[in-house]
């Protein structure tokens, strides 16, 4: 190895600017962010800007994308695009909170079965097993009918049954970073496990963490989306581009902007994050330097 | 080896075990009943929801419940309290269609994930992988009901695509092989959707693995002494970096079964996935309880036959 | 699982068997994508060569796929829609949805009312004093009078009270003997405890004894029973069932049993060739009370003291008390007892409630689960053969599949969404039916909520929905609003109930009354709290969904702060309305051509679990309701069913919101239907709709294409 002035982080952030794809990627996560903290601001202090989302104006129901409802109107006569522009928050909450919950159990269990290893381990994974198991649906379900189908507990469900994929993930890195010499010398010097654990192991595998952590907004998303269709995710009257989807069903063959635009503004967001997250795995591959 | 994989199972089965008590308390602790008529109807009296939860031991407690859903389960006696019928037997005629549903989708995601990824990784860093891999997370990032909504509404009625079903409805076929292209033809639209996240996936998978194994140093070795670059990427390069393609082959037993509730709705096909659907509407208890117990038991066993497959394919591992 | 360090080269070794070469790999890669396409285009042109000429046949698109074809294991409309082919019952609803004979030749009504006196010769003078007035038996439509011992016998040829009180009131009270009914509940051997206890009583007069399933029996005795109570509770104790109950649950000045006689058809057969009889009336009853069976539909024959075969083709019903609703349970499919009599339930799931028998103008043919379910006709039908070849159900999950199916003409018929049905009008390919349908959907406000006890706040409310409206936009005119718990269209309704007009301003005013004044941020405060409720709806219910929006944005306008909370249907009934524990909900109710309200309205049936969840109580109308389900006289009926309408309509414990139309389309020109005409030849019409709906001519339909098989001698009316 050469011997590296600039710091591994930094190395990444200019590999990463250098992948076109990655920037715009990069860039339309800014604006997607932008969009949901300005709205989302605006829907939790109800100022009905550009339009109120939640007005009914049935004499102006079903009206397809015109000058003054720039993306159509749904059945009860609510503007499309305020009701998308409001209901982007929600969208991005979804992925980003979920991702939060599955990242924090992921990389706890996944670091402590990785490091200590033997019994923990075996029982971990194990645990690991069982919970990929699970009917995941029917979890949601129940979690959903016992606690309300508030936007939280679906958040924190969808969380709490997608964390299996980052503990193998982080076990497999800590398997292989345990043995490192930093990490030997650490222990010979008599530090306890956790402090290990969090200020050695944890920042040399923070990587490819991060990477899954990106990738898992988008699946979020999707997942909320196929609750929406199901009828069992965020409801309505609160919006989100999921259940704008799914209420707009029926009127498929009456009113195509109400599924064709809200299934744009999903596959665009999903799409941005997997761009970003492919751009940033390639970035902090050090193995082709290794070599 | 032996002992390894005896061990596994054993481990299996203890989880089996606990897996089963868990979700038959998750399932009956959701708030609901499985009676058969709607609620609310105003002609059922006291005694007839009295005499309905003994027929079905509903009035019992929580863990004889359970203890009569196994063993009916393991005796083949267990019946659906929506149509009484056997669950094997509800379960079991949903089954080909279902197979031959994710088999054609596991099929096309395999060979044409294959096909893109082998065409990436010799194309890379060149414009058509930066396409291919763009279309590929395209393929991840779209909902899947969404484009299948899409895809049936634009379709129907054009040049006799079929968007329901498994047979051409009110034709008498002139033979055999005649009813199975037909059979054939209703399987590819909705296959196909299924497979869009598979070759997506696949492709990314195949391309990675593929660069990787480029990289090694026997395949320098292979270059350096001459061999043409053909027989170098497809006999040696492509060889060795199908491993993660094959030892991927055990996740994907579950999925044979498991339906997708999703797709087989809109297309109106007489899977497992609608069979569990309905059966959690209906809180069907014995035919989720089935459900859940084979699907678990697939996700072991494919994770055991992963891990096999995967020290058969690569030498360099050993099963302790 | 370890790995080891790389082996070196094994890699390179090479490749010697032909599994590694080149061109194997080379054919996974891009010969097994080629395959695929090719086989994709062949399949293609297979189908597109078939022949997509029109069957004989019609198929409609549902939803709602049968679990049994068992008419009385079954209570879903998905299993009646297939069954009203296969099956029949002895009455059935004509085409104007008067209640009409189906097997059944004829019925009649009578009534045998038993009075019990305290001795044989206060009998008998109350016989003489019936005899006496024999100018008024005519009146009181009875034919005969007899004494048996204690007892005075009297036969009406009218089921119901009045006319029996009228002649009980001629007599001195105290020279009669009140009946005593008690309830014992076992749970279990009912039959074999009251054996034995009537054994070890032997000079208890049990006037009669009834079994509810094997878990409860009920007997009547003559005088108040207090001994008879208490001698059955010990003696339940005795036999160790320490959870028996025993109560009273009725004391009657006299019996009135009325009796059902049907003349059934004698020239009916099975689909397998066997005479129809009344055995299978006998045998289907028995079903309806076998526990082992479950029948949802039980409740409708609890009624039944006895049923009777005295020949193959005469059916005598014995009630145990004038109830009115009776007679339409009777339209209930009778089931084969010559193929499920001995066999147990089991058997009926693995065999009959697949492939059923029945004796209707089809006959069941296929069943491919979860995709489509094929009837044939009956050749040996006994009103002729149907014009038909089949009847095929295709089971569409998903509503725009099923409207997909039928814009590409794969099924024939579809019950269309009302959101489209203006573009089916509208267009001169297709043919649209609407008529009412036999429900109503409402806002139920929960009356133990202090905010909802004030008449004014509920009166307030209804004036602030805009109900026109909602039926313009959301039912896009396809319905009528609701004037209360009978539906307009039904021959009982109250016409002249005026429904509540929007008026927000009277809205307004009436919660000003009410002390509810507008608040800092427009919500209305009362004593320091907000006017505000959680409404509650069920998802997969667009409608009520959107009902629910509107209410909230309705109520919003007047200065009342409306929450909206969504449950999936089977969590929204089991915590919310069966624990009564809710504030306001959006809900709908299938009433069917029914006048008896008891289960939804009468103050008894406010518990947890029972259908008055909205916890109303009016003692007008709970004797209303008691009255009705006694009364058989259609006149007097209509009177009193009006009037209990308009109570409750005043009273509004709902917010009466609309009665939706039921709204199907075929293709234009697609069936015709060429019906007898009652004088032995035949009319063929276009398809048309009767208030029984679409499906009552079925057996008629006849495709255009295949006309040559009609009677030539047919009447063609354009």
């Amino acid at each position: 190895m050469k011997p590296v002035e600039e710091s591994p982080l930094r190395r990444v952030l200019v590999r990463f600017r250098r992948n076109r794809i990655g920037m715009a990627a990069f860039f339309a996560i800014i604006l997607l962010f932008v969009v949901a903290v300005i709205f989302g601001t605006l829907s939790i202090a109800d100022i009905p800007f550009p339009q109120d989302p939640n007005a009914t104006n049935l004499e102006r129901k079903l009206l397809p994308p015109n000058a003054m409802n720039w993306l159509g109107t749904d059945n009860l006569g609510r503007d499309l695009f305020a009701r998308m522009l409001h209901g982007s928050y929600i969208s991005l909450t979804v992925g980003f909170v979920a991702v939060g919950v599955s990242l924090f159990i992921g990389v706890v269990v996944g670091a402590v079965s990785g490091y200590f290893g033997r019994w923990v381990d075996n029982v971990l994974m194990r645990v690991v097993d069982a919970i990929m198991c699970f009917p995941t649906f029917f979890l949601i379900l129940t979690a959903v009918a016992l606690l309300g189908p508030s936007l939280w507990n679906i958040v924190v469900v969808i969380g709490l049954v997608s964390w299996t994929g980052t503990a193998r993930l982080v076990r497999a890195e800590f398997l292989t970073l345990r043995e490192a010499e930093y990490v030997r010398a650490a222990r010979a010097l008599g530090q306890r496990a956790p402090a290990i654990i969090f200020r050695h192991i944890l920042p040399n595998a923070f990587a490819p963490i991060f990477v899954t952590a990106v990738l898992g907004v988008p699946a979020a998303i999707l997942t909320e989306a196929g609750l929406s269709f199901l009828g069992f995710g965020v409801q309505p009257p609160q919006a989100t581009w999921g259940n704008i989807i799914s209420d707009g069903k029926n009127y498929i063959l009456d009113a195509w902007w109400l599924i064709v635009f809200p299934g744009l503004a999903i596959s665009f967001a999903t799409l941005s994050f997997y761009l970003a997250g492919d751009a940033l795995r390639q970035a902090a591959e050090t193995r082709i330097e290794r070599k | 080896m032996i002992a390894f994989i005896i061990r596994r199972l054993l481990i299996s089965v203890i989880l089996l075990v606990f897996i089963s008590v868990i979700s038959f308390g998750i399932i009956t602790l959701t708030p609901g009943s499985p009676y058969p008529w709607g609620e609310l109807n105003p002609k059922i009296s006291e005694s007839v929801k009295a005499n309905f939860r003994k027929q079905f031991h509903l009035d019992e407690p929580i863990w004889n419940q359970y203890w009569f859903n196994m063993r009916g389960l393991f005796t083949g006696e267990l019946r659906s309290i929506k149509d009484g019928r056997p669950v094997l037997e509800r379960i079991g005629e949903r089954l080909p269609a279902t197979i031959a549903l994710n088999v054609v989708a596991i099929t096309i995601s395999l060979s044409f994930g294959l096909l893109i990824g082998v065409y990436s990784a010799r194309k890379s860093g060149q414009w058509q992988d930066t396409a291919l891999s763009t279309v590929s997370f395209g393929l991840l990032a779209i909902p899947e009901f969404w484009i299948s909504y899409l895809l049936i509404i634009g379709l129907a009625g054009w040049l006799a695509i079929p968007i329901m079903g498994t047979v051409s409805h009110g034709i008498v076929f002139p033979n055999e092989a005649a009813a199975w292209m037909d059979w054939l033809w209703h399987l590819f639209l909705p296959a196909t959707l299924l497979a869009l996240g598979g070759i997506a996936g696949q492709s990314r998978y195949v391309r990675a693995s593929m660069l990787d194994t480029l990289r090694e140093d026997y395949i320098r070795t292979a270059q350096a002494k001459g061999l043409p670059a053909d027989t170098v990427f497809y006999r040696h390069a492509l060889r060795n970096s199908l491993r993660p393609v094959i030892t991927g082959i055990g996740g994907l037993l579950p999925a044979l079964i498991g339906g997708s509730v999703i797709i087989e709705t809109i297309f109106a096909y007489p899977g497992i996935g609608r069979l569990g659907y309905q059966a959690v509407m209906e809180r069907d208890y014995p035919t989720l309880v089935a459900l859940n117990f084979i699907v678990a038991t697939l996700v072991l066993l494919g994770n055991l036959i992963a891990d096999l497959l995967y020290a058969v394919v690569d030498p360099r591992v050993r099963l302790e | 699982m370890r790995v080891f360090p790389e082996i070196g080269n094994s890699q390179l070794r090479p490749a010697a068997s032909w599994i590694c070469s080149g061109a194997v790999v080379r054919f996974f890669v891009y010969g097994i994508p080629v395959l695929l396409v090719a086989l994709l285009v062949a399949s293609f042109l297979t189908v597109a060569s078939f022949s997509t000429d029109r069957k004989n046949e019609l198929t409609i698109a549902s939803i709602g796929e049968p679990t049994k074809l068992n008419p009385i294991q079954s209570a879903e409309s998905g299993a009646s829609e297939v069954e009203q082919f296969l099956f029949e019952g002895l009455l059935q609803y004509d085409q104007n949805l008067q209640i009409s004979p189906q097997l059944a030749k004829s019925f009649s009504l009578s009534q045998t009312t038993t009075i019990y006196f305290q001795g044989p010769t206060a009998a008998l003078t109350a016989l003489s004093f019936v005899r006496a007035a024999k100018e008024a038996w005519a009146d009181l439509s009875l034919l005969e009078a007899r004494a048996e011992g204690t007892k005075l016998y009297l036969k009406f040829g009218l089921p119901g009270m009045t006319a029996s009180e009228k002649i009980y009131e001629l007599f001195n009270p105290a020279s009669t003997l009140p009946l005593t009914t008690l309830r014992a509940e076992t749970g279990g051997e009912a039959r074999a405890l009251l054996k034995e206890f009537q054994e070890a009583n032997i000079d208890l007069p049990i006037v009669r004894a009834w079994f509810d399933y094997d878990a409860a029996f009920e007997i009547t005795i003559p005088g108040e029973a207090k001994q008879a109570l208490e001698d059955l509770k010990a003696f339940l104790a005795k036999k160790g069932k320490e959870k028996a109950t025993v109560v009273v649950t009725e004391t009657r000045k006299f019996l009135a049993e009325p009796v059902v006689q049907f003349i059934l058809r004698d020239d009916v057969r099975w689909h397998d060739g066997a005479p129809f009889s009344s055995k299978d009336v006998a045998f289907t009853y028995r079903s309806l009370v076998n526990e082992a069976v479950a029948s949802p539909r039980k409740s409708d024959f609890d009624l039944i003291q006895s049923l009777e075969t005295p020949g193959p083709h005469e059916v005598l019903v014995t009630y145990r008390k004038p109830f009115s609703p009776a007679l339409t349970s009777w339209m209930i499919p009778l089931l084969p007892a010559h193929i499920l009599e001995d066999k147990p339930v089991t058997w009926w799931n693995d065999n009959f409630n697949r492939r059923p028998i029945g004796l209707g103008p089809f006959k069941f043919s296929s069943w491919k689960t979860n995709e489509t379910l094929r009837l044939v006709a009956n050749d040996d039908y006994y009103q002729g053969k149907p014009w038909l070849e089949a009847v095929v159900f295709r089971y569409l999950p998903d509503p725009i599949a099923v409207r997909l199916s039928f814009m590409t003409r794969q099924t024939d018929f579809w019950g269309v969404d009302p959101w489209a049905v203006k573009s089916y009008i509208d267009d001169p390919r297709f043919q649209v039916f609407r008529y009412p349908s036999n429900s109503y959907t409402y806002v139920g406000w929960n009356l133990r909520n202090p905010l909802f006890q004030d008449l004014r706040v509920r009166t307030a409310f209804a004036h602030a929905v805009n109900v026109p409206e909602m039926i313009k936009y959301i039912l896009y005119g396809n319905g009528v609003q609701s004037t209360g718990i009978f539906l307009p269209h039904f021959w009982f309704a109250n016409p002249d109930i005026k429904p509540i007009p929007y008026s927000p301003e009277t809205a307004k005013r009436l919660l000003d009354e009410a002390g509810w004044k507008p608040g800092p941020d427009g919500i209305r405060v009362k004593d320091g709290k907000r006017l505000e409720f959680t409404l509650l709806s069920n998802q997969a219910n667009e409608v009520r969904k959107d009902i629910a929006t509107l209410v909230q944005d309705n109520l919003g306008d007047i200065g009342v702060e409306v929450k909206v909370e969504i449950y999936e249907w089977a969590v929204f009934i089991s915590r919310f309305v069966n624990k009564l524990e809710f504030e306001a909900l959006v809900l709908g109710w299938n009433t069917g051509v029914d006048f008896d309200a008891y289960q939804v309205w009468h103050s008894s049936q406010t518990n947890p679990e029972q259908l008055n969840f909205v916890g109303y109580k009016n003692p007008k109308a709970d004797k209303l309701i008691e009255q009705l389900r006694q009364e058989f006289d259609p006149e007097k009926i209509k009177a009193m069913a009006g009037e209990l309408q308009r109570i409750i309509y005043e009273d509004q414990p709902y917010l009466f919101l609309f009665v939706p139309d039921a709204t199907s389309v075929i293709w234009k020109n697609s069936f015709r239907i060429c019906r007898p005409d009652g004088k032995g030849g035949f009319v063929d019409t276009p398809v048309e709709i009767t208030k029984a709906g679409w499906t009552y001519y079925l057996q008629w339909f006849y495709r255009p294409e295949y006309a040559d098989r009609l009677p030539a001698n047919r009447e063609v009316r354009p």
